[in-house]
């Protein structure tokens, strides 16, 4: 018996419609996956906060003029410990306020972070799509940069550019693009050629779709996850390694940042002040944690095989 | 294809990523700028920075700088370091000595805890240790390295005065000789326990911070395999043959999930060579991190050089070390794949 | 759910039950709800009898069968209800397990009742044997028995042997862990050698092997290892591999598919079981090395008169291999009869559904007739018959109860209100035809 369907023309709409339903019904089912682990919670809320302090800084504190984001210098109160009147988390060898640095800190890392992640995820997605959905010599070409970008560990490559490029907070904004689009044309080009071989790319093609076309309703979607995940995780991690190359000396003194501010207190821990040092540091650490639990959350809940782990 | 065949592949391709990451680091590096500003200084007249200039070829186009460069290289001449005020060649190997006994030590820290705590995280997935367990591994992945080692010496060093800081006692590190440059070997060939000790001393508390991400990284990946592999068939098999669970763990699920550990291993020596950077400023460690340290603020191009060549080799190779013992252990790979 | 067909069974023709499984339950918690996987299934396994288990993916069959060696994982499987009792048998003391007329070839006798003494009493059920219950006695006694007197062939001999050990190391784990007397007496050892002794089942640690390492001392290891050796040799030896020597130096992924289920059934054969549990043991082969496998475990069966429980869910297979078929269907025993009696006169419903699924079997050619609609889920499931929603022939009193097990002709029952309707009178005892 001939099947009936076959002599009838496909029709679009219907397989469109059900690819975007099964879409927002799996957004659906992964919030409350991710939302059911506790961690991920802890993640989420830690985030909620840091970017309330980022962006209410300039209402909670005064903000410093002309700049604010350097550090206030109040001669006056200098190297005053914790609780001090004024100054709740103490004050630096110069008089700057350990409480308006934590807290500004959040906003030059809200920076840092969001302007890397997003000029390396473009630019690696780019690339990495172009790569995988071409082939060729062009993706052969670029397989052999990225194989030699990965021959050296991340923080040193960032660091030799950072240094050639002057100690500058932009400067390190810009090293760390340059180490780390790498990654994301690495998963892209590595989801495309997967996600290429599927049959409803196959189908697309055979109802005469151009490549383009195919591209952002095909296989963009349905390859775009794992960078979303990269990109979660990385919101942490660019300003673990931002700070740690700012601790190194890689910025301008004085600014409001953290691995500035953890730099500039360890001077004064063989003296006993620790405070200097210590919030800043625990900043970096708590806004990288955040972001590594919901980047691990959102990983676990989208790949139902490591759940538990 | 045969493991020794797989291995000679790799080698020969192994000089062409060493060659590529040169260029472009050189490029990059000049790009930046002229390195001239480490070799001057305010005595000089103009004519003597020309004579620098012609000296380091720096007037040339950058292709032929990297030519020179490359052929100095090639001959064993890597430079001046400016930092050091020395050839980059003079004070390498002392230098590489220090930043290895460091990573080593944290290597072997990382490898030991990370695989028995991964283990027991495993074993027992879902109760108390487990969660311990992974609590200390995501801090692990999240803690910045240079504030965990300020709060280490701020309270080991600065209020209970444990632990010292820096490499050496100079009166102990006087009183014997230092063919290795190994401290704790030195000591051992000197047969002097004092001096050992005091190795041992200097390089707990930096061997722990720069160690802890590391571990953290291991008992990470050994946990989810360990976990992985329990799930298997064979496992249920060896449980089905009589096999007391001490052997199903530790004969049957460990030892295959040693195998996708070994990976990570590689992973963790990058970890641990751009920790040395760090951790090398904050303990006063005088190793090849600090050097590059101290390069990179002051622009010096020939040192940065050096030791960007020495960690993309030294990675690369470690690397290969990795897949190699990986295609030996999991005998199932097919390898050039 | 302790049906009256079982027992009857065991009075009239009586041959001696190996194990009997009572009103079993097995639930697993689900984020929904209780899983009903195994809801409340009785049968016996005879000495020597081939069992066959049958039913869909899913019905409960493989979880069933590992629960004879208690392998459910527990969370989240609960072993909520029931018993499996089972008769270990002992080495033969006449001719030491090579098999005599004593023992009937089997190299295995009857263990006495520890609590009678072999008199008969009521741990024993008065058969004077040693009953132990599978799901209550400790677990050191527990792993005593499996691989030693119950023994399992896994569905993929891929996955189920140890990618990382060799075959030899394999098979010897089973025979040090329940053969060290053997062990000691081929290498000539003596066993208050306790070093030698705990090497000999596998309990030495790091530094005992350590020490073995070392010369005077290494002799000993090396005549162990040298009459594991011939065992392991031997055991390969009878599942018909050529070259058991060279064979056993092999790591798994180094042989055929066909090659490692010889190994597998070696190693689940190498201590003379009583009770050989087989879970789909061709499913993963070529159709080709199927055949040439299932002779030999009917072969090997057969010589050792071993009790075989075969799970599968193909009705064709079963058909060749088994003396008695029990068709499951979601956690539950819908019919049971002896091999021919089901497919002569198949009676529930869905064991017609399945037969009628078969190729070549009454549906037209080229058309593949399969039973509308799909297994029920089993959490929390209602007090109803299982196949309702899905059952041709379905009455009302479907949905109300659960269906008993009713006997239609000497060892055939099934559970079925419309084709095997229940005897009204009180004591609803089945009639029994001598």
């Amino acid at each position: 018996m001939v099947d009936a369907s076959l002599s009838r023309p496909p029709v679009r709409g219907a397989l469109v419609e059900t690819a975007a339903r099964v879409r927002l019904r799996r957004t659906l089912e992964l919030t409350g996956r991710v939302l059911s682990d506790p961690t991920t919670v802890i993640g989420l809320v830690i985030i909620v906060l840091m970017l309330a302090m980022a962006l209410l800084a300039p209402v909670i504190t005064t903000p410093n003029v002309p700049d604010p984001y350097q550090m206030p210098r109040d001669w006056g109160a200098v190297r005053k410990p914790p609780l001090t009147e004024g100054h709740l988390l103490g004050t630096t060898n110069n008089g700057g306020d350990v409480l308006y640095g934590v807290i500004w800190g959040a906003r030059t890392s809200l920076y840092l972070s969001l302007l890397v992640v997003s000029i390396t995820v473009v630019v690696g997605t780019i690339i990495g799509s172009i790569a995988g959905f071409l082939g060729g010599r062009f993706d052969n070409i670029l397989m052999r940069i990225v194989d030699v970008f990965l021959s050296i560990p991340e923080l040193i490559f960032a660091l030799a550019i950072a240094a050639v490029l002057g100690p500058s907070f932009a400067n390190i904004v810009l090293a760390l693009a340059v180490t780390f689009w790498v990654k994301y044309a690495r998963i892209m080009r590595a989801q495309i050629m997967r996600v290429k071989q599927n049959d409803y790319v196959d189908a697309a093609r055979v109802i005469g779709d151009s490549k383009l076309r195919i591209y952002f309703k095909d296989i963009l979607p349905n390859s775009i996850t794992p960078v979303m995940v990269q990109a979660t995780t990385d919101m942490g991690h660019v300003v673990l390694v931002g700070a740690t190359l700012a601790f190194i000396g890689l910025s301008e003194a004085g600014i409001a940042e953290w691995g500035v501010l953890v730099s500039e207190g360890q001077a004064g821990i063989s003296s006993g002040r620790w405070w200097a040092s210590t919030f800043p540091g625990l900043m970096v650490f708590l806004w990288a944690l955040a972001f590594n639990l919901v980047g691990d959350g959102l990983r676990d809940a989208l790949d139902p095989r490591t759940e538990g782990r | 294809m045969q493991i020794r065949d797989y291995i000679l592949r790799r080698l020969m391709v192994l000089p062409l990523l060493i060659i590529g990451t040169s260029i472009i680091v050189f490029v990059l590096t000049r790009v930046g700028g002229s390195p001239i500003g480490i070799y001057l200084s305010h005595e000089m007249g103009p004519e003597q920075v020309q004579q620098i200039r012609e000296r380091f070829h720096l007037d040339d186009p950058l292709p032929v700088q990297y030519y020179y460069w490359a052929k100095g290289v090639l001959s064993g001449d890597f430079g001046w370091s400016g930092v050091s005020a020395a050839p980059v060649t003079a004070v390498f190997p002392s230098k590489l000595a220090a930043t290895m006994e460091l990573a080593i030590a944290s290597g072997i820290v990382a490898v030991v805890l990370g695989i028995w705590m991964g283990t027991i995280a495993g074993a027992r997935r879902n109760k108390w240790p487990d969660h311990v367990i992974r609590v200390v591994s995501i801090a692990g992945a999240s803690l910045p390295l240079f504030w965990f080692a300020i709060v280490l010496l701020i309270v080991f060093w600065v209020h209970l005065g444990w632990f010292p800081i820096g490499r050496s006692d100079p009166v102990i590190f006087d009183s014997i000789a230092h063919p290795t440059g190994f401290y704790t070997i030195d000591a051992l060939i000197a047969l002097s326990p004092r001096a050992f000790w005091d190795a041992i001393w200097h390089l707990i508390l930096p061997a722990i911070a720069l160690g802890y991400g590391a571990t953290a990284i291991v008992a990470r990946m050994m946990r989810s395999s360990l976990v992985e592999e329990l799930q298997e068939d064979y496992v249920e098999a060896a449980r089905a043959k009589g096999l007391p669970e001490r052997l199903v763990l530790k004969r049957h699920a460990r030892r295959n999930a040693l195998i996708p550990t070994v990976t990570v291993i590689g992973l963790t020596f990058g970890f641990l060579l751009q920790g040395t950077v760090v951790a090398e400023i904050i303990f006063r460690w005088p190793g090849l991190g600090r050097w590059m340290a101290d390069a990179v603020l002051r622009g010096d191009q020939a040192t940065i050089m050096a030791y960007v060549m020495f960690a993309s080799i030294l990675f690369l190779f470690v690397n290969l070390v990795v897949d190699v013992v990986y295609a030996y252990l999991d005998r199932r790979v097919v390898l050039g794949e | 759910m302790l049906t009256n067909l079982e027992e009857s069974v065991a009075v009239v023709r009586a041959p001696d039950v190996i194990a009997s499984v009572r009103d079993l339950k097995i639930h697993f918690s689900g984020k929904r709800g209780m899983v009903h996987a195994v809801d409340g299934i009785s049968f016996d396994i005879r000495d020597g009898e081939t069992l066959g288990l049958v039913g869909e993916t899913g019905c409960g069959k493989s979880v069933t069968a590992r629960s004879f060696l208690r392998l459910v994982q527990t969370p989240p499987g609960v072993y909520a209800g029931g018993s499996i009792t089972f008769r270990p048998r002992r080495v033969c003391d006449d001719c030491g397990g090579v098999g005599c007329r004593e023992c009937d070839g089997t190299g295995r006798v009857a263990a006495h009742c520890p609590a009678c003494g072999g008199k008969g009493c009521r741990t024993c059920s008065g058969t004077g044997e040693e009953t132990v219950d599978l799901l209550s006695i400790p677990d050191a006694q527990m792993r005593a028995l499996r691989g030693n007197r119950i023994a399992m062939i896994f569905q993929d001999p891929g996955k189920a042997l140890n990618p990382g050990l060799t075959v030899r190391d394999q098979i010897a784990e089973v025979f040090l862990q329940h053969r060290t007397a053997e062990i000691l007496a081929a290498a000539g050892v003596s066993p208050d050698d306790v070093l030698l002794r705990r090497q000999a089942s596998q309990k030495s640690r790091a530094f005992e092997k350590m020490l073995l390492a070392v010369p005077p001392l290494r002799s000993g290891r090396n005549r162990i290892d040298a009459a594991l050796d011939t065992m392991v040799a031997d055991a390969l030896a009878q599942t018909q591999i050529p070259n058991p020597r060279k064979v056993m130096e092999r790591y798994p992924h180094e042989l055929s598919g066909g090659m490692r289920q010889r190994v597998m059934i070696a190693q689940a054969l190498a201590c003379n079981p009583d009770l050989l549990i087989a879970d789909e043991p061709t499913t993963a082969l070529d159709v080709t090395v199927q055949a040439r496998i299932l002779e030999l475990i009917r072969e090997l069966q057969q010589r050792h008169k071993t009790a075989v429980l075969y799970i599968s869910h193909d009705l064709s297979l079963v058909r060749r291999v088994c003396d008695r078929v029990m068709v499951m269907y979601a956690g539950r025993i819908a019919e049971t009869a002896t091999s021919p009696q089901l497919f002569r006169r198949p009676t529930h419903p869905y064991t017609r559904g399945l037969l009628g699924a078969l190729p070549g079997r009454g549906a037209h050619r080229g058309r593949l007739a399969a039973i509308d609609g799909t297994v029920p889920e089993l959490v929390n499931p209602p007090a109803a018959c299982r196949f309702v929603g899905r059952c041709p022939d379905e009455v009302a009193a479907c949905s109300r109860t659960d269906p008993p097990m009713v006997e239609i002709e000497p060892e055939h029952a099934a559970a079925c209100f419309v084709h095997a309707p229940p005897v009204k009178a009180p004591a609803s005892r089945p009639v029994r035809t001598p």
